[in-house]
């Protein structure tokens, strides 16, 4: 079944208990999302650095040609079996490096801003600032890989990707000076805010509608995460302005959602972990109604160290929402495979029982072992299974067999691409 | 104590940073020595933050503001305490890995460590390997600290321990570890000798390094 409006419709009738054909890697996070699929899915992860490592690209391709990243994304996340990909960059550069912020490039790593020389100092800096041109920079091929993400990955996210404002505010200021003006000078903080919309996020979207013919755009917001962010400052800064950018998208016929995963709890002491503000975060991030439906997500925490009650006691007594879960990035790449499998089992056993749940991997280290990847996609897949088992301590979850990545790809789609990106 | 320094720790719990300056002006045209208004007023200002921070009382913006009011107030005084022959109770090197340039933690770091009476030497970010080695050796630290946010970069780390192996240096210094990406097994496979989960716990970890 291609077709993706077929996949779609069979997924919201696998949901609600009409079992028409198989589920597959595309639909069946859908169908979880909505009701009970046929296991608990495992989608695509934001893991950039990660499959840029696995497949031995270098980094100055792999974060400028938009062929070379969707290939290598694609063809990494179809190695590990994820449920549908999920292809997301160096999402928070790309409108402070066009604005002429001072980067640092490498043969290994993503580009990152040098914080220590930030474009925006004072507000006379903010003064001299021009509106973006999406000529500068890697607008270009933001650009592209949004158009190539929306035709070829079926996926949760084919939208065009921008940055949210706080967290474009940490990359022109860097995050003590942001927060210091939003505290204490807070005419400068809207200053800014107004520049990032109006000079930076529109002009860029208008430019990835207009190239790319996209018409819903994400921006996520990483560094709006509690604590680095208090939940009331989140609201007094971050939601208005993404109901700003809402509505000004909504003039122009797109679709834009600001502030993604704003709020997102991640305390990282296992002794301050607290119920009521995670459940804070849990409504924060409702507010910005992230999927077009109410969701409790954790993305980027210490999600391991969570008690999985207090997450599906949110969700049962917040209209049941569905609960998609990100297993924290280093514990992953830190923990033994049994540990992952022993997680896995507990988060299926306390909050997959009645469906509504989405496992994936939040920011996938760049040198985890692949088999970490490998044994939490297996867990998913076996101990998630539905009806899901009574006694989950009985089933064994087995490493499956798997190629290298180097002979898996032969004969793939994308093996051209990626092998002629490893020649210097 | 005196009115000056009540208002200079407040200014450092509250994050005020411009008080904390002028409080802190206040206490030594008054007469207070530097050394008294660091351990009466400043340190207790950024001892609380803490505490109120590992009470879930503070956020991460409340820390910043405090480590801001708190570097402030030490500008103020900072000359004036070599004189009064003030003791540290150990040296740290610290900086943020090459192709890295995240400081937030390092900042709320230093500023902790200070507080807790050690000399900081900050090389700032994206150190080379070489700038660590030849600062080690030049200015022999206690403890190397060495942070880092991306999970590609963190692999420095394991090349700079290395290094300070082959310049004969790594016995004769502590290294901590830190940064989101980092964590204990991290610390442990890398044979770092500490790893610091937050500035607090950096500060507890810096400390024991030196056999407090």
């Amino acid at each position: 079944m291609a077709n993706q409006t077929l996949e779609l419709i069979q997924g919201l009738l696998w949901s609600k208990g009409i079992h028409v054909g198989k589920l597959n890697s595309g639909n069946r996070t859908m169908a979880a999302m909505m009701g009970t699929p046929d296991m608990v899915p495992f989608p695509g992860a934001q893991m950039h650095d990660h499959t840029m490592t696995v497949a031995r690209v270098p980094a100055r391709k792999f974060y400028w040609d938009a062929e070379v990243h969707i290939s290598t994304q694609m063809a990494v996340q179809r190695w590990y079996e994820m449920d549908g990909y999920t292809i997301i960059a160096d999402v928070y550069n790309w409108e402070t490096e066009a604005l002429g912020a001072k980067f640092i490039y490498s043969d290994n790593a993503m580009p990152t801003p040098d914080v220590s020389h930030p474009l925006i100092s004072s507000p006379a800096d903010l003064a001299r600032l021009k509106p973006l041109d999406a000529s500068k920079g890697r607008c270009a091929f933001a650009i592209e890989l949004a158009r190539l993400t929306a035709e070829r990955a079926p996926g949760l996210i084919k939208d065009g990707f921008f940055c949210s404002p706080f967290s474009m505010m940490c990359n022109m200021m860097g995050y003590p000076a942001a927060v210091h003006a939003m505290r204490k000078n807070p005419q400068y903080a809207r200053d800014v805010y107004a520049f990032m919309e109006e000079g930076a996020i529109l002009p860029f979207i208008t430019a990835q509608a207009k190239q790319g013919g996209l018409k819903s755009f994400t921006g996520p917001d990483a560094w709006a995460c509690f604590p680095n962010l208090t939940h009331a400052m989140i609201r007094e800064w971050e939601l208005p302005s993404a109901e700003r950018l809402k509505a000004k998208g909504k003039q122009m016929g797109w679709n834009i959602k600001g502030g993604s995963v704003a709020g997102d709890y991640c305390e990282e002491d296992p002794a301050k972990l607290d119920k009521q503000l995670m459940w804070a975060s849990f409504d924060t991030i409702n507010e910005f109604g992230l999927l077009g439906l109410k969701i409790v997500l954790g993305a980027m925490g210490r999600t391991q160290e969570w008690d999985p009650h207090w997450v599906k006691e949110y969700a049962d007594t917040h209209g049941k929402q569905p609960i998609f879960l990100g297993l924290n990035g280093r514990f992953t790449r830190d923990s033994k495979p049994e540990q992952i499998v022993a997680k896995l089992r507990q988060w299926i056993d306390v909050m997959g029982r009645d469906g509504k749940l989405a496992i994936n991997i939040a920011n996938i280290p760049a040198d985890t072992a692949p088999e970490h990847v490998f044994i939490a996609a297996a867990a998913c897949h076996t101990l998630g299974r539905y009806p899901i088992a009574k006694d989950l301590n009985r089933i064994e979850v087995k490493l499956p067999a798997f190629k290298p990545f180097d002979e898996w790809l032969k004969g793939e789609p994308e093996e051209q691409v990626i092998r002629k990106a490893r020649e210097k | 104590m005196s009115d000056a320094l009540e208002k200079l720790k407040r200014a450092v719990v509250e994050g005020e940073d411009d008080a904390a300056a002028a409080a802190a002006q206040q206490a030594l045209q008054e007469g207070s020595k530097a050394l008294e208004i660091v351990n009466a007023a400043i340190v207790p200002g950024i001892q609380e933050a803490g505490r109120l921070w590992k009470e879930n009382q503070y956020f991460l913006p409340d820390v910043v503001m405090s480590a801001e009011a708190f570097h402030a107030a030490m500008a103020v005084v900072e000359s004036k305490l070599a004189g009064e022959g003030a003791k540290k109770v150990g040296k740290v090197l610290i900086g943020t890995v090459a192709g890295d340039m995240h400081n937030l933690g390092k900042g709320i770091v230093i500023a902790m460590l200070q507080g807790a009476g050690f000399e900081v030497l900050d090389l700032g970010v994206d150190v080379p390997a070489q700038r660590f080695i030849e600062k080690t050796a030049e200015w022999k630290p206690d403890i190397v600290g060495m942070g880092c946010y991306m999970s590609t970069t963190m692999l420095e780390m394991p090349q700079l321990i290395a290094a300070l192996k082959q310049h004969g240096l790594r016995d004769k210094v502590k290294v901590m570890v830190g940064g989101v990406t980092t964590s204990q097994e991290f610390a442990d496979e890398v044979g770092a000798d500490a790893w610091g989960k937050d500035a607090l716990d950096a500060v507890t970890k810096a400390q024991a390094l030196m056999g407090r």
